[in-house]
This record gives structure tokens, C-alpha cells and sequence, in this order.
């Protein structure tokens, strides 16, 4: 809760302090603000409770999820680099809006209220439309701006008339509300399925899962590659616990309606994602389509209601986040080595020689892949584990199976970047790599590799 | 957080600040992380002893919570009991000695630093080894050892001999440790867990005989086969003596070789359910004694004559072992580790001395040259012959009465290797020591004795190989047996499910005269060599000028040919003849067809992503449509009727 | 379906039943996703999704008064503020193209695929 509130001023702050000294001030500002953020998270530590007329609920769950949030949100900021490649650059402005945009994932985290689920989406997703077009000069920013803004509104109106028709059925608009006419209730008004379903469409169009992946590549590929980062990590997790408050925690006894659909949803999301990877050139796209084939897995997760799924979902969001920071990190850093008509290039090609220019990059990238790919001894092992235990079910069975068959495509094109970097380039001087940049890797890797030796460390804490 | 979690993470530590930071690590520094990181663990296991002292029970602590899948919880903790305390005595002190020995014996090799780096980390797998509390955490030592071994075996990796020794003693403890996953495999899937506590208490419950318990202990053994080098899998450790002797000292003799024998004595309750297994343990261990023996007795490397030492005094500790004397077999790893680390660094002493210098032929009267060293050697060589009352006399005594009461045919071929074994080590000693010095001028000009860092391990590990055997007093000298009345509590479970177990069940006179024999037949044996080496001054040959059966025993039985022709070049053959028909016609088709195929849908796949918003729009609401329809559709169908009907009212 | 506490409902609203406002703004929200799915003038397309939007304001309102519960209509005062925050940057990002390409044809845009 307190997050929130402080975000919503620090953002404010944030855009005043772009007058001084040149916006010197405003990424170390926007950390410190970050940082101010998710201690005061633990205010309410231990203190579960509900804040604006039950609208938003607080509990050591939620906490901790705000806080995933937020401290991927610092590594985030900390590998920027105030955006100098754009050119009328507003970097206070994008450094406000991705903390406004963080009010919006929490939000989505930590609601009670459909009404502020509404809200959090929309925060989210409209910082995400103007982060998308912030290259204003750039024809592929816009276009993703552009593609982004129509579907992603679209589904707006999609999630919002679910939200309306499950209004029309129960009466009200809290979750507990909700599972308590369910649990009363045996006849399911028809109104609550409509609008279950379309509520549930709006939220998975927002995680890209197929068949509303369409946005996916284009925009991954088109916006800077930071917000694609902003948007794998942040939003996904947001909306992948969104999806497991209103599916768990409210829609659970009419599991066997939305089981289905998640299923359909699943299979095209592994099929799609992972087939679609196989001939990509551009990394970014490579990881667009792999971020589908991410939120089929995570959606398995959330197939069967149990005791342990919200384990498996955080354990999954965390090192996927992990992964996705090291990958896309590993591209920034490389943003001023190969340029292409003053755009940097963004191909898997960018990698080769990586192996002896900087040893230490090929590592954060091969290790980032192995994960991404769920190599054992990296966290991503285990999270595609304990989610494929979570799912294994007689009823789903066939789902497990294509999942693995999915996951040993998925090592060929994540093999591509690592094979690359062991392939001869011409330019043999090593790369010179940020400290800030160094100090995240670290992390990134550490933590991937930590997750993938000691999985219990996050799953038992839990 | 208890102190007993930092025993195995001062090596750790040492580890990881040498082995990252090698090159900018000051040569100075470098010995005394390392021998600070295993001094540390020596001082601590004395804390964790008088921890466990106060209290007496079993200390189980728990660093973290490791793996949770389902119902199987594998927890990262340590066990400290009467067993754990033991080897943890013997690793860290043993290892501290031979870390001290290192900084003098190493000193002017290039690698000091990873030496030291590899020497820490092998000390914090061998403390994961002992101290854990479940199967897993032994066996992640079980490998970390192993590894170590392979490195330092490696260690001078400029000679690829020493790489193809180093090659060959990870590729056999391999073939071991399949066994031991395997019996790790069979104790999940049976107990549903690898706790020693939870796994020896459902254990119980068993009969003596049980299928699956033999299975498992059979599984479990030839893991012990590996790392133990117990035949068929024995033919790695003389090869081991590539790397540095004090490398011998600690992994080859003192630690990692016993870790078989632990494993076996920290099961005891399975092993003592399944007399089939044990009666297998016997076996090999006897086999495994004489054949080392006989091989020992014409081999003229002084490190090579010690590792066939070591593989046959292995045997002896499983025969121990397969006698139900878990306390007897664990009493010689005990005594053998001070006195095998002392001929070993003894050796590497004699070998400094000699300029590097291995083949004792080349040698001869040094016992006046490096007084310390013969002294020292001259301990340990009594100790391992069984001469009382100096160590070896009374584990090894312990182990020949329990035989003999057990089964008399493995009795009368212990004894034999034990008359061999006290002669082919008065060979090396008289050998090496006596006589005329057969070198090069040039090294009789360098012959000095060793520093102090060299010589102090020395005469401490002689004290204690003099001495060490009298925690192991017989019943018939009317003293009491601290270490059996020390691990007594171990074998509770063994107790209950075969009470009587381990009793001698043989007269006092009979243990009397056994005594006796086997002492005679030690001294008929040194004055045997004696009469040999020293009266008519007879010096070794080379296997190449030798003839009949001594050329076989010099020649280690044609062993590692025999493993060479089967293993290696049937290995190599069947890989040719499958890579020819199978791969090339089969496989590769299969695979690469499939990579076709996933290359063609992909491309199929990504036609539909064809970059119009109009288009995304269109499929979306397809897809809305869709689902709607299939999965309401005739709710739909009866809301609108309804509607309709509404209408119409 | 509905607890229709007929007592509190005004009687101008009892007149009409509850289905034919769900039905009316069904189809305002039908025609909206039919605007948005054949149209490729990037602002019609957005007046379509404004449509969708409103029906759903309408949908909730009349859930609202059937209810005698005031929340579905604080929500609406929420989504008309969400919309308008919505307004603003689609319109800047159709602004921002129409500077660069000179049209706000979204069947012109099609450089990223694949």
C-alpha cells in the first residue's frame, strides 16, 4: 500500500527534477526512490489487512510480490542510461512514468476490488503505450506504439465489459464477494460466465498468450529495448498474479469452466511461442516469441488450483525475471557495438565473438539462456518443474507432454545466441562494460544460478 | 546458525580465496589461508565436539531446506555423532598436517596457489562426505572428492601421462559411483527418503535378508568399489601416484580411499540385514588384499610399492567389514590413516631429498642421511606390519580374530597376505635405507633432510602411529576399548535387528595364540627381508629382466591390459560399428528430419504474424468469437431465447 | 440472477426490464468491435473503442440501479477518467505517426513482422 502512495509522489518529484543541472539528478533519484519504495513495503509487514474501503488488500504474499516487482524495477533503472540514444529525450519524464506504471502493476498485485484491478491495468498499460513510442523520430517505435495502443485498448474494452457482466452477477465487485455467491450459489448465472470469460480474455491478451500474442513480437521488437525489458518482466508478473487472484482466489469453484480455456490457451501459447522462435534473426524477436511460450508455462501454473501454485507462479516469475534482465541487458550493453544506418543492431548476429571479446558477458548471456531454456543447475530448471508438477494431472496429461516436447525445441533457438558467441568475428577489442552494468549481472546471474542450486531458498520461504 | 556449519565452509572459504584470486594472491599468503582454513575446521571440530559431548545426542543441524518435491524433502544439514566426530578428527587433523607438509614440499612449484585452492576444496567435499546427514550430501562429496582427486592427480598437467592417470581414476570412480546413484535411486524409491536417521529407523522393520536391502547394499558397495579401490576397480590408485606425495598422503591413504568404508559403517544397519552382501564384502576385500600384496612385493617405485600397500590394506578394513566388525574395520582406517599418511609424506621426503628420485633402486643407504625421515619411515613400516604394540598390531589383530571366528578360509588368506605385506615393506625399508648408495653423484651431493614444515607432520603422525592403537586395547588386556564403547551408540540399529552382531564369540586362549602367530609370522617376515636385503644385499630388478610368475606380480597381473583390450578397445569398437550403422544410417536421418520439420513449421508459423494491425485486430476477435461460442454456446443460445421470449410476453 | 429489491428501485427504471439495457449495450458494444475490426483509419478504429467503452459505462449503470448499489457507478466516473487518460496519449500517438508518414492508415504500418 505504501508503495503506492509513495510512488505516485516520487513520480512527481521525478518530472521536477529533470530542470536540474540537465536531469543529472534523475535516475540516481529514480533508484533512491525505488529503493525508499520497497522498504516502506514492510510497513505493513506482518500486518495484513484492506486500505481504501476494501478496495486493496495487504498481505505478506502481496507484500513480497510488490516487492519482486520493485526490486526488478531498480535493476531495470539501473541499466538504463537516460535514454541518450533517443533524440528530444525527456529523460525525467520516462523515468516518471515507469515509477507511475509501477503504481499500476502493485495495484494489480494487491487488489480486492475488480475496480482496482481496472485501474492497475490501465496504469500499467497506458505508461506502457507512451514508454512504447518514446522514440518519437523512429518509424518501428511508432508502428509498435501504434500496434500496442489499438490492441491493447481494444482489450481494454474487452476486460472491462467482463468486469460489467460479473458486476451484473454478483452485485458487487470485491473478489471475496465473488467466490462467496459462487460457493452459495450452485447455478451459475450466465452473466458471471460471460463476463468471466472476457475478463479472463483481457488478462491474457495483457500476459501474451496465445491467440492474443499478436502485439507481442512487433512491439518487443519496436520499442526500446529497456521497456521490452520493462514490459517481459514487470507486466507479465502483474498480470500473471492478477490472473492468479481472480482464477484461485475468486473463480475457483468454477474451475471447470476456465480450465479449458487456459488449456486451449496453453497449447497454442507453447506451439505458437516456440515454433515462431525457431527462425527468428532479431534477439529481441527470439524473446518475444520465447516470452509466449513463457506465459504458456506460466499459465500451466495456474491450470489446477492447489495449495503450491502460487509457490511455482513467484518461483517462475522471479528467475524468468532474472533470466529476461540478464538477456536483454546483455543486448544493451552491446547497443553501441554494431550500428546499422545509426540504429543499433539488434540481431542475434551482434553476439559473435562475444566469447573473446568479454568473457564475462558471454557468461551472463549463455547462463541467461541456459535458464530461459530450463537447464538443470539454473533457476529456470526448476521453475518449469514445480509448474509441470503443479499441472500434472490425468485430465491434462496430453499438455505435459507437449510442454516437453516445447521445451526441447525451445533449447534449439536458445542455443543460437550461445553458439554465436563462440563463433569468430572480426573485431577482436574487448568491450569495455559499465560497472553499474557489471554489479546487475552479477546479481542476475548469481541469483539464476542461487535459484537453480538451492531452489528451497525462494520455494521453501514462500 | 550453529558453529558446526562453519567446519565445512572455512575450506570453502580458503577455496574460494585462492582458487579465484590466485594470480593476485601474494605467494606468502597462500599457505597460510590454506593451512589457516584447515586448522580452523581441526579447532571447530573440537567445538563441535564438546557440543555434542554435553548433550550426547545426535546433532542434526540445518542450514536450509534444499530440495521439496512432493513428499520428498531433502534438507542441506550435517549430522554430528559418535562416527561423524571420528572422521572429522582424522580429515581436518590429518588434513591440517599435510597442508603443513605442502608448504615446505610444494614450495617451489609453479602452481602453489591452486595447489593450495585444490587442497581446501578437497578438505570441504570430504567434510560434506562425513558430515552430512542424508545420501545426498554424501554423494555430492562423494563427487567433490572425486573431483579433487582427478585435479590434483592432474595437478602437473604439462605431462600427459599424469592427465591420462588423472583420466583414468575419475573414469573408474565414475563407474563406481553409478552404483551408488543407483542404490541412492533404490532407498528413495523404497523409503521415500535419505535421511540416515528416518531411512536406519524404517529400516529396522525389515528381516535380515531382505531382497531389497541387499540390492541396495549391493548398489551402495560398488560405489564403496570405486573410491575404496577394491577389485575389479583398483587399478586407478597406483596410477593416482602421478600427483604430488602429499596428495598420496591425504586423498590416496588417509581420506578419500575410506570413504567406502565409512559409507558401509554409517549404514551398518543395512549391511547388517543382508548377509549375502556382507559375505561379498569379505570376499572382495580378501581378494583384494593378496592381490594388491603380491603386486606390491616387485614393484620398485617407492610410491607405487605404498599405493598396492594402500589397496591391500583396504582390502583388509572390507574384510572387517564383511565380518560384521564395523568397529575393527573403521579402527584400521583409523590407524592406517596415521600410519599410511606417514610412510606416504615419509616418501615424499626421501623423494625431495633424492631430487625427485622415485625408483628404489636408485637408492640405498640414506639412513644416515636423513635421519628423521628413516626413523619416521622406519615407525610406520613396523606399524603396518603389525608388530606390537605399535598401531597396525591392533586394528589389524582386531580384524584377523573376527575372521577367524567367522570364516576360517578368508582367515588363513588373510593371514597370508599379512605375512607378505610385513615382508615386501621391510623390502622397501631395507632397500631404500641400507646399503650403498646406488644414485648419481650429483644426488648424493644434494641429499639433505627436508625443512621443518616437512619433518614436523612426520614425527607427529609417528607419535600417533605409535600410539594410535591404544584406543582399540583387546578385551584380554583387561582395558577398556574406548573406541568400541565410543561407537557403540551407532550400531543400535544393527543391534536390534541382529542383537549380538558383532560379539567375538571365541576363548581367550585361541585370541591369545592367534595373537601370537600373527606377530611371529610379522617377524619372520622383517628378518626374511632382513636375510634378503640387507645380509645378501639383493637389489630389485625391473620387471623387463624378471621371468614366470614374478614377471606377473610386477607386472600387476596384466590387469590394466586386460581392462585396456575389453573396456577400451571394446568400448571403441562397438562406438565405431554403431557410429557406422546405427548413427550415420539411422539417427542422424531421424534428428535432422525433425529439425527440418521444426524449421518448416516455424517458418509456416511466422507467416501468420504478417505485421498488419487490421489483421492482429481481425484474429483477436476471431478468437473471442471462438471461445465464446464453444464455451457458451448454448448458453447463448437459451439467453437469447429467453430474451426473445421476453420480448414477445 | 439479480436480488431485485423492487422496493428501492425507482419506478421510472422498473419499467424497462434489466434485459433490454444488457441487450442494448451489448449490441452499442458489438458495433463497437465491429468498427474496430473492419475499419483502418487508426481514429475511427479509436472512436470504435470509445463505443465499447461507454456501452460498458451504460452496462454498469444499469447494473448499478437494479442493484441499489452506488459502486457501479463510482466505477463508471472511473473508467470516464481511465478514457480520457486513454484519449490523450492515443491521440498523441496518432499524432506523432501521422507526422512521420503523412497518414493514420494502420494498414500502412506493417515494417515489423514476421
Amino acid at each position: 500500500m505504501y508503495p503506492i502512495l509513495f510512488l505516485s509522489f516520487s513520480g512527481l518529484i521525478t518530472l521536477f527534477l529533470g530542470f536540474f543541472q540537465e536531469g543529472k539528478w534523475v535516475k540516481p533519484a529514480t533508484i533512491l526512490f525505488l529503493a525508499i519504495a520497497s522498504i516502506s513495503a514492510f510497513i505493513d509487514w506482518n500486518k495484513p489487512g484492506a486500505y481504501f474501503f476494501n478496495m486493496l488488500q495487504v498481505n505478506n504474499f502481496n507484500l513480497l510480490l510488490s516487492l519482486v516487482i520493485l526490486i526488478t524495477a531498480i535493476l531495470i533503472v539501473a541499466i538504463s542510461d537516460n535514454f541518450k540514444e533517443i533524440e528530444y529525450a525527456h529523460s525525467a519524464e520516462y523515468y516518471a512514468i515507469m515509477q507511475f506504471s509501477l503504481v499500476g502493476a502493485i495495484m494489480m498485485t494487491n487488489f480486492q476490488s475488480l475496480i482496482m484491478l481496472f485501474l492497475g491495468v490501465e496504469i500499467l498499460s497506458v505508461s506502457m503505450y507512451v514508454l512504447t513510442g518514446t522514440d518519437k523520430r523512429n518509424l518501428r517505435g511508432n508502428e509498435a506504439a501504434i500496434k500496442y495502443f489499438l490492441l491493447g485498448a481494444f482489450a481494454t474494452g474487452i476486460l472491462l465489459f467482463g468486469i460489467a457482466m460479473i458486476y451484473g452477477g454478483v452485485g458487487a465487485f470485491e473478489i471475496d464477494a465473488i467466490s462467496g455467491t459462487l460457493a452459495s450459489n450452485q447455478a451459475q448465472s450466465l452473466f458471471l460466465y460471460i463476463g468471466l470469460v472476457m475478463l479472463l480474455i483481457g488478462l491474457l491478451f495483457k500476459l501474451a498468450a496465445a491467440p492474443f500474442h499478436f502485439w507481442t513480437p512487433d512491439v518487443y521488437e519496436g520499442a526500446p529495448t529497456i521497456f521490452t525489458l520493462f514490459m517481459a518482466t514487470i507486466v507479465k508478473t502483474a498480470v500473471v498474479f492478477a490472473l492468479y487472484r481472480i482464477l484461485h482466489q475468486s473463480f475457483q469453484n468454477m474451475h471447470l469452466s476456465w480450465s479449458y480455456i487456459l488449456a486451449g490457451c496453453i497449447a497454442l501459447s507453447l506451439i505458437i511461442g516456440n515454433l515462431s522462435a525457431v527462425k527468428q534473426i532479431s534477439f529481441k524477436r527470439m524473446l518475444a516469441f520465447s516470452s509466449i511460450s513463457h506465459a504458456g508455462f506460466l499459465l500451466l501454473g495456474l491450470l489446477h488450483v492447489s495449495k503450491t501454485a502460487d509457490k511455482s507462479l513467484l518461483f517462475y516469475s522471479v528467475s524468468y525475471l532474472l533470466a529476461s534482465t540478464s538477456a536483454f541487458g546483455v543486448l544493451l550493453a552491446l547497443k553501441n557495438e554494431r550500428t546499422e544506418n545509426g540504429r543499433s543492431n539488434e540481431n542475434i548476429s551482434v553476439f559473435k565473438g562475444l566469447a573473446t571479446r568479454s568473457p564475462f558477458l558471454s557468461a551472463v548471456l549463455i547462463i541467461s539462456m541456459l535458464s530461459l531454456a530450463g537447464i538443470p543447475l539454473t533457476g529456470g530448471f526448476w521453475s518449469k518443474f514445480y509448474v509441470l508438477t503443479d499441472a500434472a494431472n490425468d485430465q491434462f496429461f496430453y499438455l505435459i507432454v507437449l510442454a516437453l516436447l516445447l521445451t526441447a525445441v525451445g533449447v534449439y533457438y536458445y542455443f543460437k545466441p550461445i553458439i554465436t558467441v563462440f563463433e569468430k568475428s572480426d573485431i577482436q577489442e574487448a568491450i569495455t562494460i559499465n560497472p553499474i552494468f557489471k554489479i546487475i549481472f552479477v546479481l542476475t546471474t548469481l541469483g539464476t544460478l542461487v535459484l537453480g542450486l538451492f531452489p528451497d531458498l525462494l520455494y521453501g520461504m514462500i | 546458525m550453529s558453529l558446526i556449519l562453519l567446519i565445512p565452509l572455512f575450506p570453502l572459504i580458503g577455496f574460494l580465496i585462492n582458487g579465484l584470486g590466485f594470480k593476485n594472491i601474494p605467494k606468502s599468503l597462500v599457505a597460510p589461508i590454506g593451512i589457516g582454513a584447515s586448522l580452523l575446521s581441526f579447532v571447530f571440530a573440537f567445538i563441535a565436539y564438546s557440543e555434542f559431548k554435553n548433550t550426547g545426542e545426535v546433532i542434526i543441524v540445518k542450514a536450509f531446506d534444499w530440495i521439496t518435491i512432493g513428499d520428498l524433502n531433502i534438507p542441506f544439514s550435517f549430522q554430528i555423532d559418535q562416527l561423524s566426530i571420528l572422521m572429522l578428527f582424522i580429515v581436518t587433523g590429518v588434513g591440517t598436517l599435510i597442508h603443513l607438509y605442502s608448504a615446505g614440499y610444494m614450495s617451489h612449484d609453479a602452481g602453489y596457489g591452486k595447489f593450495f585452492a585444490y587442497l581446501n576444496l578437497f578438505l570441504f567435499s570430504m567434510l560434506l562426505l562425513v558430515m552430512g546427514s542424508n545420501y545426498l550430501i554424501m554423494f555430492i562429496g562423494w563427487e567433490g572428492v572425486g573431483l579433487c582427486s582427478y585435479l590434483l592427480i592432474g595437478f602437473w598437467n604439462k605431462n600427459s601421462d599424469f592427465g591420462d592417470a588423472a583420466r583414468k581414476a575419475f573414469i573408474m570412480n565414475r563407474v563406481g559411483d553409478l552404483g551408488f546413484l543407483i542404490g541412492i535411486f533404490l532407498i528413495i524409491t523404497h523409503f521415500g527418503s535419505l535421511e540416515y536417521t528416518q531411512v536406519f529407523e524404517m529400516a529396522k522393520q525389515y528381516p535380515v535378508g531382505s531382497g531389497i536391502i541387499t540390492a541396495i547394499t549391493l548398489f551402495l558397495f560398488v560405489g564403496a568399489m570405486g573410491k575404496s579401490a577394491q577389485i575389479p576397480l583398483f587399478t586407478w590408485l597406483p596410477d593416482a601416484m602421478a600427483g604430488p606425495t602429499p596428495v598420496s598422503a591425504l586423498i590416496h591413504a588417509a581420506t578419500m580411499v575410506t570413504s567406502g568404508i565409512y559409507m558401509i559403517v554409517r549404514s551398518n544397519v543395512l549391511y547388517t540385514l543382508s548377509p549375502v552382501t556382507l559375505n561379498v564384502v569379505a570376499w572382495i576385500g580378501v581378494a583384494t588384499a593378496l592381490v594388491a600384496a603380491t603386486i606390491a612385493l616387485f614393484q620398485n617405485d617407492i610410491k607405487k610399492v605404498l599405493a598396492f600397500s594402500t589397496v591391500s590394506q583396504l582390502g583388509y578394513m572390507f574384510i572387517g567389514l564383511g565380518m560384521m566388525a564395523y568397529t575393527s574395520g573403521f579402527f584400521h582406517v583409523i590407524t592406517h590413516a596415521f600410519f599410511k599418511a606417514l610412510l606416504f609424506l615419509g616418501a615424499g621426503s626421501v623423494i625431495h631429498a633424492m631430487s625427485d628420485e622415485q625408483d628404489i633402486t636408485k637408492m640405498g643407504g640414506l639412513w644416515s642421511k636423513i635421519k628423521i625421515t628413516a626413523v619416521t619411515f622406519l615407525i610406520g613400516t613396523i606399524a603396518i606390519s603389525g608388530i606390537p604394540p605399535f598401531a597396525g598390531f591392533f586394528s589389524k589383530d582386531e580384524i584377523l580374530a573376527h575372521t577367524f571366528a567367522h570364516n576360517k578360509a578368508i582367515w588363513v588368506l588373510a593371514m597370508l597376505g599379512s605375512f607378505i605385506t610385513a615382508f615386501y615393506m621391510f623390502r622397501l625399508f631395507f632397500v631404500t635405507f641400507t646399503g650403498k648408495f646406488r644414485g648419481t653423484q650429483e644426488q648424493e651431493h644434494h641429499v639433505h633432510e627436508s625443512p621443518l614444515s616437512m619433518t614436523i607432520p612426520l614425527m607427529v603422525l609417528a607419535g600417533f602411529s605409535i600410539v594410535g592403537g591404544f584406543i582399540g586395547m583387546p578385551e584380554i588386556f583387561h582395558q577398556p576399548h574406548f573406541l568400541e564403547n565410543f561407537l557403540a551408540p551407532i550400531y543400535e540399529g544393527s543391534e536390534s535387528v541382529l542383537p549380538g552382531f558383532g560379539n567375538l564369540g571365541i576363548s581367550h586362549e585361541t585370541e591369545w595364540s592367534l595373537m601370537g602367530l600373527s606377530v611371529v609370522l610379522a617377524l619372520v617376515a622383517s628378518v626374511f627381508a632382513y636375510v634378503v636385503f640387507v645380509k645378501n644385499a639383493t637389489i630389485p630388478k625391473d620387471s623387463s629382466e624378471l621371468s614366470g610368475v614374478k614377471k606377473i606380480l610386477a607386472d600387476k597381473y596384466y590387469i590394466d591390459d586386460l581392462y585396456l583390450k575389453i573396456f577400451s578397445n571394446g568400448t571403441s569398437k562397438l562406438s565405431k560399428g554403431l557410429y557406422n550403422s546405427f548413427e550415420t544410417k539411422f539417427l542422424s536421418p531421424l534428428v535432422n528430419s525433425t529439425g527440418t520439420l521444426i524449421n518448416f513449421a516455424g517458418k509456416q508459423l511466422t507467416r501468420i504474424q504478417n505485421g498488419t494491425t487490421g489483421y492482429y485486430l481481425f484474429a483477436m476477435g476471431i478468437s473471442i468469437a471462438f471461445i465464446l461460442v464453444f464455451f457458451l454456446g448454448l448458453d447463448v443460445l437459451s439467453f437469447f431465447k429467453n430474451i426473445l421470449g421476453g420480448f414477445s410476453k | 440472477m439479480l436480488q431485485e429489491n423492487t422496493a428501492l428501485i425507482p419506478d421510472m427504471i422498473k419499467q424497462i426490464p434489466l434485459v433490454n439495457y444488457v441487450l442494448l449495450a451489448s449490441i452499442l458494444f458489438v458495433i463497437g468491435i465491429v468498427g474496430v475490426l473492419i475499419r483502418r483509419n487508426a481514429l475511427i478504429i479509436f472512436m470504435s473503442i470509445e463505443l465499447m467503452l461507454n456501452a460498458v459505462n451504460l452496462l454498469l449503470v444499469a447494473f448499478s440501479a437494479y442493484n441499489s448499489d452506488p459502486n457501479g457507478q463510482v466505477f463508471v466516473f472511473f473508467i470516464m477518467a481511465v478514457a480520457a487518460a486513454e484519449v490523450a496519449v492515443g491521440l498523441a500517438i496518432i499524432v506523432m505517426i501521422y507526422r512521420n508518414i503523412r497518414s493514420i492508415d494502420i494498414g500502412l504500418l506493417n515494417k515489423l513482422r514476421g
